[in-house]
């Protein structure tokens, strides 16, 4: 049934959603149709029928089958599948799974191993015909093909090559960035525009820009500069990112994460100047610079963005590497014109080169990105293959779009001066990774499912619209037609579109401006970033004020709960009308940008002035010149000697601060220096964290625990449970010390107080949610559930005001923090530590191309290590981002030794038994059967386990040389060991208050005492039972303009599940379901944690009021 | 149509001596280059011809043409504006009649039983049309030639009909425009150095001069004819050898060598020189 829907030739049937044919199957014709669907999408020739066969498949397992399969059924994983998958074998991978199904049955397991593996394969797909259709793009072709120097048919224009007063001309390539006015809903993904090129259409502006307040006038804010060298290197400056290099070998071309010039270099290949095909050739550079610009000679590119920081939505990067390309193609030739506008067919060749030049590099954007290399307003719309096409016969679409630039009877220049004058466009200062979101996209587009299929034919609609009223004028309406698309098709599409940020400000400005406020308008691939506000031009001078101080409170307000890489700007713009453009310029006119010679000058005065090179002494005297007349270069000699002479205070002042923090924070510096040594000396790491090579590890028991799947609860249970509500005996414990390091990639903010979802309408956050399940519970018990939220350096001060702001949710309840009493000071990893991670652990290998690029960075990042010094304190970052949590088995001592916990007991001082659970486990509550089991079995700890899935990595419950307990991934002797262990650990513990406290060796009355040395004294004798675990984490360090680096750290930590193997305290297991135990800890898990119920069975344990 | 008439191009700045240069041909005679150059042509039906020298170079090219001299008129051309601007100069000596356009610093080497001049000739007299000789060349060769763009023509393994010719172009562009079914991958229909041109090439010649006085290059004039008439290209089978590039004038007497009596001769000499070499 489900193949004749991908092989329809009609729209009717060919656009049914998946979801709707599968309600009504059974699970075994559920099972026959992905039999069907295998064997299709193993022979189809056709693409676009094996991709969506493929998706098809992902859906059923990953939400289908799981919904119908009886949950009980643990199932198992196959390790060597696992390990096809990661390295990327995803064919043996599905043989593998399928095998275990066909084996054993389906279950679970085996279903989210299965869904992982076609979801990876169908993107593999996708991407390799992309790679394919942008190597076969005409004018591309030859580059491939290029092996040897001898062959190189590119040559240096001879006016490049003519030096006037010693110095040799500059050419300079200015490019606006785009605007989408709207992308319907995301069409200007590649393979879309290849399946479905009717409805790939996007409609967008190129356009000038300036800082608000910067007192310039709007310009192209992307800028490549090109000249030749005397001598035979490649010589790369980024001036905004501060980077240079001299590149003398090919190899270093290919390098392109060792450093901030990887687009510099992805343009030198993909313009032909260093083609893609000679790569690994071991050819001298020095010979193929010698081919193309003459013996001795090498080649300047430099690259500058004007003050537009990362994250814009403005398609920056992609401009940049459109205007680095069109400058190297000018340069050999491959445009007719030196300078001005480039033709429309070269235009298109800039595109395809730029395309290629981001998949070399290894990133991606859509095909509308290189939009500044067009002028003015233009429609670009995906285009039907035809027989002259590569692609014709496999997509029903090409790779390259047809653009259609409208002239100034079609739309005009009232009109576009019209949108100017109304128009606010901002950057909130979120950075956000699009990545998921474009996947959900394609993933929803081949599903056809209902909502979001009608979604994508409104934005259509709109678009048509949205013309009409551009070519009317009429931006009132353009404003009600760009919120429509963003309220509607977008966000019904991609609920993640918009966020708590977005939404805030939005509103803000509705209050402010309120009629006068036209409309909202989303640029690129979510809010919070580039975006634009319409309002009545009357107002526009105030409104670009009124927005930026909205932004900049807005921002204040949550910027410990969303990730900020900078303050919000509002930028001055133009429409530019002449899109791309070169320049060419000779002797004294022949200057760079001002803050391109303090990046070079410092490196050349070193030596005697009789040493300089006849250019470089023309050069110094060139940039005298101008700085005595040329009011741009006013500043640079101060910047120059800043450049040679940086101030102290300037180097100084993160680290006072750092050390004060310490101090306050009670940092150990003799345990610090005790794991320094020990880390040093290799007595503990990362291979040390796992037990004996010896240690015996089995699958637990069925008797080891008690299934709570589908079982209707005991009634005795529940009201042993109620009963303990109902008199108080319970609180809850939520660990919210973290900064959710997975959550936003090392951000650094409180994921607690992340805004991560709609939930009735509204965004919630992580403690509101909480909040909201134990308002319920403590309601439907007749009391009021005491509720704690353990915090740390990181995370105090920010959950505190915020709680403030917010009326603590109006909370019935008791509701507590309690701070961290301990911190550890991370440190640079260890050489040994990083290979381990990176060489010796499996690894998920990434696409060809994007594997290369993280080889090259890891290489880049031990090289860091060894120079920064191994085991040496990580300092090099703000204060906050040095520090970090030891481990949240310190969350429970904390209670004790903070006084949070007497406090509570002064609150309740029959409270028997805590809930701990992560801040990440949502469907935690307070479950009456649950706590009645607990209180019934007299354990000392009930942890709860689910079922495994796939992506359920990092420990399990294990019967460990033959005694059941928690067994962190960190310890597994064996990866594989993993893989045989049914029960993933979801953290949460019911905890028998007094039986903890006697593991401490403590009395509630020593609790209430608070005697610190002696609390201390207990809490390190229970610390000292436990293993100290290595660990590495992301952390992100921002620098200029919105840039942000990622970098691994060393920290050390206890972790509270080890409790489970002492034998001084009774522990028990319950298998819960998955709906309650699953873990939030990936921004990309929230659309799928949407679909498949989770959201809704969370909103069903909440009362918000 | 008859083409009795040639017009040889040797006006380059660096081409003053190349024509002077001899070489030992197949037959074992000595012959300078122009004089190998002009025996080909007035091989076939072709009555006279023409050689564009720089200013006063006539006397050494007087020795060149050796024997050939009382069917030859130099021309000279004052000023060094392209090849096109050379080719113009010839306008009073063709008299609007159809003729051959050859290069000097360029020897040709037939490998088939046909010569290549008379199979071009051949090919001009019976279609009536102007025609260059073009030899598929990989496009790492492209920064040297023009090239063309054509469909091949139904019947004719080695006629096609120009639709679009390019000078010297980036294979950005070649593979964009110039892409000839048939051929390898990477190789393009480049000009050989031969031509037969007629009257409308001229006028396209002039007009561009008038417009743009400073350079005059041949092959946009070749592509506005082959945009208003028929134009073919016929592809040569044979060896070509730019005399005027480093060893290009050993290459080409090697080629002679090999292709006479004393090839074992000539072979051994080289093996033992190798062998006796240091690399």
């Amino acid at each position: 049934m489900l193949l004749s829907i991908i092989t329809a030739e009609d729209h009717q049937t060919r656009d049914q959603a998946l979801a709707k044919l599968c309600e009504s199957l059974e699970i075994d014709q559920l099972l026959q149709e992905c039999d069907e669907l295998d064997l299709f999408r193993r022979e189809s020739s056709n693409l676009y029928h094996r991709v969506r066969a493929i998706f098809f498949l992902q859906a059923i397992y990953r939400f289908h089958l799981p919904e119908k399969l009886a949950s009980q059924d643990t199932g198992s994983i196959p390790f060597n599948g696992y390990q096809k998958l990661l390295e990327r074998h995803f064919e043996e991978a599905i043989d593998a799974f399928l095998l275990v199904q066909h084996n054993f049955g389906p279950s679970d397991a085996i279903c989210s191993a299965l869904a992982s593996a076609y979801h990876q394969l169908a993107f593999q797909t996708l991407a390799n015909q992309v790679r394919k259709s942008v190597r076969t793009v005409r004018g591309n072709q030859w580059m491939f093909r290029m092996g040897h120097p001898e062959d190189h048919p590119l040559r240096i224009r001879r006016e490049l090559l003519e030096k006037e007063d010693h110095l040799f001309p500059i050419l300079c390539e200015r490019t606006p960035v785009r605007m989408d006015l709207t992308h319907s809903a995301w069409s200007d993904i590649f393979f879309l525009g290849m399946d479905f090129p009717r409805g790939a259409k996007v409609l967008n502006v190129s356009v000038d820009l300036a800082v608000q307040g910067s007192n310039q006038p709007p310009r192209p804010p992307v800028e490549a500069y090109l000249r030749m060298i005397d001598q035979p290197v490649l010589r790369l400056t980024s001036i905004d990112l501060k980077a240079t290099t001299e590149i003398h070998s090919l190899g270093e071309v290919f390098d392109f994460a060792k450093d901030h010039l990887g687009l510099l270099k992805a343009a030198i290949i993909a313009s032909g100047i260093i083609p893609p095909g000679i790569e690994g050739s071991g050819t001298s550079l020095k010979s193929l610079l010698a081919k193309i610009a003459g013996q001795g000679r090498g080649i300047e590119l430099i690259s500058s963005v004007n003050n537009i920081p990362k994250g814009s939505r403005l398609a920056v990067s992609t401009n940049l590497l459109a205007a680095l390309i069109s400058a190297c193609m000018r340069a050999t030739g491959q445009t007719h014109s030196l300078t001005g506008e480039l033709t429309e067919k070269e235009r298109q060749i800039v595109l395809a080169r730029a395309i290629l030049g981001e998949w070399i590099g290894g990133s991606g954007g859509g095909w509308q990105d290189s939009g500044g290399v067009w002028p003015g307003i233009k429609l670009i719309e995906g285009e039907i293959a035809s027989e002259a096409d590569p692609e014709f016969g496999i997509s029903q679409g090409r790779l390259m779009p047809r653009h259609k630039v409208f002239n100034h009877q079609e739309i005009a220049p009232d009109a576009r001066q019209a949108l100017t004058d109304s128009l606010i466009l901002v950057h909130g200062g979120m950075a956000q990774n699009v990545g998921p979101i474009l996947e959900m996209v394609t993933e929803k587009y081949l599903l056809r499912s209902p909502d979001e299929w009608n979604g994508r034919q409104e934005a259509l609609a709109l678009l048509d619209q949205i013309i009409e009223a551009l070519t009317q004028g009429d931006i009132r309406t353009l404003g009600k037609l760009t919120t429509q698309n963003f309220r509607g098709p977008l966000q019904t599409i991609i609920p993640w579109a918009t966020n708590h940020f977005t939404e805030t400000l939005i509103k803000r400005v509705s209050q402010a401006f309120g009629e006068d406020f036209w409309g909202f308008w989303m640029l690129g691939g979510m809010s919070g970033g580039g975006m634009g506000f319409i309002v009545d031009p009357q107002r526009k001078q105030e409104a670009l004020t009124t927005i930026q101080s909205l932004m900049l409170k807005t921002k204040k307000e949550l910027e410990h709960a969303l990730p900020f890489a900078m303050d919000p700007v509002v930028y001055d713009f133009e429409i530019n009308e002449h899109g791309t453009s070169g320049e060419f310029h000779r002797g004294s006119e022949a200057t760079l940008p001002p803050a391109y010679y303090p990046l070079h000058l410092p490196n050349r005065l070193q030596g005697p002035r009789s040493k300089l090179s006849q250019t470089d002494q023309a050069e110094l005297t060139q940039f005298a010149h101008a700085c005595k007349i040329n009011p741009a270069f006013h500043s640079s000699i101060e910047s120059l000697f800043e450049t040679i002479l940086p101030t102290q205070s300037h180097l100084n002042s993160g680290n006072v601060s750092l050390k004060e923090l310490l101090k306050k924070q009670g940092f150990d510096q003799l345990q610090h220096e005790q794991i320094r040594k020990n880390l040093k000396e290799g007595r503990i790491g990362l291979a040390q964290n796992r037990l004996a090579q010896n240690s015996i590890i089995r699958d637990v028991r069925e008797t080891d625990v008690t299934n709570f799947i589908d079982r209707s609860p005991h009634p005795e249970l529940v009201k042993i449970g109620e009963n303990a509500l109902r008199a108080g005996e319970v609180a809850v414990i939520t660990l919210s010390a973290g900064a959710g390091s997975r959550w936003t990639q090392g951000a650094g903010v409180c994921k607690a107080l992340h805004p991560f979802a709609q939930l009735n309408g509204k965004h919630r956050t992580f403690i509101e949610t909480h909040l909201g399940k134990s308002r319920k519970s403590g309601r439907e018990a007749g009391t009021l559930l005491p509720h704690l939220f353990t915090t740390s350096y990181l995370t105090h001060n920010p959950t505190k005001d915020f709680l403030e702001t917010v009326d603590h949710y109006q909370y019935p309840g008791p509701l507590y923090l309690s701070p961290g009493r301990s911190v550890g000071l991370r440190m640079v990893p260890t050489e040994r530590d990083l290979r381990f991670a990176w060489e010796e652990m499996p690894q998920q290998l990434l696409d060809e191309q994007q594997q290369k690029v993280r080889d090259s960075l890891r290489e880049a990042l031990i090289k860091w290590a060894r120079q920064s010094g191994e085991a040496a304190d990580y300092i090099d970052n703000l204060p906050l981002q040095c520090l970090h949590p030891v481990g949240h088995f310190f969350e429970f001592p904390n209670l004790i030794l903070n006084g949070s916990l007497a406090k509570l007991l002064q609150e309740r001082p029959q409270l028997k038994t805590l809930m701990l659970h992560n801040i990440d486990t949502l469907g935690a509550n307070v479950d009456p059967a649950l706590l009645g089991h607990h209180l019934k079995n007299k354990a000392g700890l009930t942890f709860e386990v689910i079922t495994r899935r796939l992506e359920d990595r990092g420990g399990g419950l294990a019967l460990v040389n033959g005694k059941p307990r928690l067994l962190e991934g960190l310890a597994m002797p064996r990866e594989e060991d993993e893989f045989r262990l049914s029960y993933y650990n979801t953290m949460t513990t019911w905890i028998d208050l007094d039986e903890i406290l006697a593991l401490f060796q403590l009395t509630r009355a020593d609790v209430f005492e608070g005697n610190l040395d002696q609390l201390t004294c207990a809490v390190r004798q229970v610390a000292d039972l436990l293993p100290t675990y290595i660990t590495l984490k992301e952390v992100k360090k921002r620098w200029g303009n919105g840039q942000e680096n990622v970098f691994p750290v060393t920290q050390f930590e206890k972790l509270w599940s080890d409790l489970s193997s002492l034998s001084e305290i009774e522990t028990q297991y319950v298998v819960v379901p998955r709906l309650r135990g699953q873990q939030l800890k990936d921004p990309a898990q929230l659309d799928a944690w949407l679909r498949d119920g989770s959201a809704s069975h969370v909103a069903s344990l909440c009362e918000w009021q | 149509m008859k083409i009795k008439k040639a017009v040889i191009t040797a006006a380059g700045l660096d081409q003053r001596h190349l024509p002077l240069q001899t070489l030992v041909t197949p037959s074992g005679e000595t012959k300078s280059v122009m004089s190998l150059i002009l025996d080909e042509i007035f091989s076939t039906e072709i009555e006279s011809a023409a050689i564009i020298i720089t200013p006063e170079s006539q006397r050494d090219f007087i020795v060149a043409v050796d024997k050939h001299l009382d069917r030859v008129t130099f021309i000279e051309q004052e000023k060094p504006l392209g090849y096109g601007h050379a080719v113009l100069q010839s306008k009073a000596f063709v008299e609007k009649e159809p003729f051959l356009l050859m290069m000097s610093d360029h020897l040709y080497l037939s490998q088939s039983e046909t010569p290549w001049l008379k199979s071009l000739l051949s090919v001009a007299e019976q279609t009536g049309c102007p025609v260059s000789a073009v030899q598929a060349t990989h496009e790492s060769k492209l920064p040297y030639y023009g090239a063309v763009a054509g469909k091949r023509i139904n019947g004719k393994a080695d006629l096609y009909e120009i639709s679009a010719a390019l000078e010297k172009p980036t294979p950005t562009l070649a593979e964009q425009e110039l892409i000839v079914p048939g051929l390898r991958s990477g190789h393009y229909l480049c000009f050989f150095g031969m031509h037969i041109l007629n009257d409308s090439v001229m006028k396209y010649l002039e007009k561009s001069f008038e417009e743009s006085p400073d350079k005059l290059p041949l092959t946009p004039s070749i592509n506005a004819t082959a945009k208003s008439e028929r134009f073919l290209a016929c592809e040569i089978q044979g060896l070509r050898f730019n005399i005027g590039e480093p060893y290009g004038l050993l290459r080409a007497q090697l080629a002679m060598a090999f292709a006479s009596d004393q090839r074992d001769e000539v072979m051994s000499s080289i093996i033992e020189l190798i062998s006796s070499t240091k690399s």
